[in-house]
């Protein structure tokens, strides 16, 4: 999968803007959006809210987690556990991209955001980086991924399931271990360290 | 046309297409939703799934509504660019779902027309629409008679070459996304079985053969 399509995903994230037009209701396929009132917030699909933007008509509002406080509590968290953490939303890295890149003017502290988010992903990519190792070498047959977004999860598709194919492959042809059982509910129990 | 003429078009569309199906209410929203997660399971699944025909149409016409209606807007009409965009995308959608079938078909067609084949004399549904069907069996005709002509030259050619089926492999690995509490999902572990059990919304990545069922009746998206 392509990122822009991940992107394209994305961007049916719900966001805030305040227009600076009236108008009414628009019916869209995927949902009714409006009415618009200048000077009032109202919520509607990013890849509207750029739209919009890209022709001065609205401002976009900061979404609550783009917050130079919060986003630095969720990058101690993140360093901290073994774990991943929830993100505050599924998108993230799309979204602040897409903002960043049409709207850093409504933004309060642009820059420190980009930098905090870019943190942030730098430290999943390198534990998610760490667990593929982790789960390749127990060669496990299946594993968690939770609290990873799409973005994410395509980071490691074009060689994590591969490899594992390869290892099962591999199990295919070695035929039943003697006395396996045991060690086959233990490597798979392992494989959630991805998790732990 | 003016703005109302288009929402009171639309709102129509949608209330004659809910009557065809069968009374069941099927919003606008939740087709695009349907159609997205059709499109994410093909993307990832190995194999051909089975095919949501009902819901392409539905989108489909649609979207020819709309492009009908856009022409008759006015340019300057916020609202214009507005849908213009989304019809965009949405047209993306579709072509990008139904060319991932497509590109499957060329690439496992006999693979896909034998499973057809032994679909038809069971009498179960079948995964490709007509079309595709047709379109399977034309570009079939085509390769054989390409083979054929290429290989015709060397008499003493050995024919076994044509048992070798390209078949996707269904054990790979896949990311998917749990859409309600799983009991048990079979773990094949190549030399040893083994069930676990998966709440709601969680992700895990595990070979597609353990949940190509539950990928078909909608249990586990791929993601």
């Amino acid at each position: 999968m392509d990122p822009e399509e991940v992107e394209f995903l994305g961007e049916k994230e719900i966001i805030t803007i305040v227009p600076n037009f009236n108008y009414g209701i628009i019916n869209l396929i995927s949902g009714d959006i409006g009415p618009f009132r200048a000077g009032l917030p109202v919520k509607v699909p990013m890849w509207v809210a750029v739209n919009l933007k890209q022709q001065q008509t609205c401002k976009i509002q900061q979404p609550d987690w783009m917050d130079i406080d919060f986003l630095e509590e969720l990058r101690e968290t993140e360093k901290n556990t073994q774990t991943f953490t929830k993100m505050p939303n599924e998108h993230y890295m799309a979204l602040t991209k897409s903002i960043l890149n049409c709207a850093s003017d409504d933004l309060i502290r642009a820059n420190e955001i980009r930098t905090l988010v870019k943190d942030i992903w730098d430290i999943r990519m390198s534990k998610l980086r760490s667990s593929v190792d982790l789960l390749i070498k127990e060669t496990a047959s299946y594993a968690a991924v939770d609290n990873l977004t799409m973005m994410e999860i395509n980071s490691v598709r074009p060689l994590l399931p591969h490899a594992l194919d390869q290892i099962y492959r591999m199990k295919k042809l070695q035929g039943p271990r003697i006395g396996s059982n045991s060690t086959a509910g233990q490597s798979s129990r392992m494989s959630y360290s991805f998790r732990s | 046309m003016n703005n109302m003429d288009i929402d009171h078009d639309l709102n129509n569309l949608l209330e004659i297409e809910e009557d065809e199906e069968d009374e069941i209410l099927l919003s606008p929203a939740t087709l695009v939703k349907i159609i997205e997660e059709a499109w994410l399971n093909e993307k990832f699944s190995p194999e051909i799934l089975p095919n949501k025909q009902e819901y392409v149409d539905l989108l489909l016409g649609q979207l020819a509504a709309m492009d009908d209606n856009l022409e008759n807007a006015s340019d300057r009409d916020i609202k214009k660019g507005v849908h213009q965009l989304e019809v965009d995308r949405l047209k993306f959608l579709v072509c990008s779902y139904l060319r991932t079938r497509l590109e499957k078909i060329e690439t496992y067609i006999e693979h896909i027309l034998k499973q057809e084949n032994e679909r038809i004399e069971k009498g179960e549904e079948m995964y490709l629409t007509d079309a595709e069907f047709n379109f399977a069996n034309n570009f079939k005709e085509g390769v054989d008679k390409h083979f054929d002509n290429l290989m015709g030259i060397h008499p003493t050619m050995p024919i076994s070459w044509k048992n070798q089926i390209v078949q996707p492999n269904i054990n790979s690995f896949v990311f998917a996304k749990s859409k309600a509490d799983i009991e048990s999902i079979l773990i094949d572990e190549g030399n040893d079985d083994e069930t676990v059990y998966v709440n709601k919304d969680s992700q895990i990545i595990i070979s597609y053969n353990s949940v190509s069922n539950l990928v078909k009746n909608g249990d586990v998206q791929l993601i």
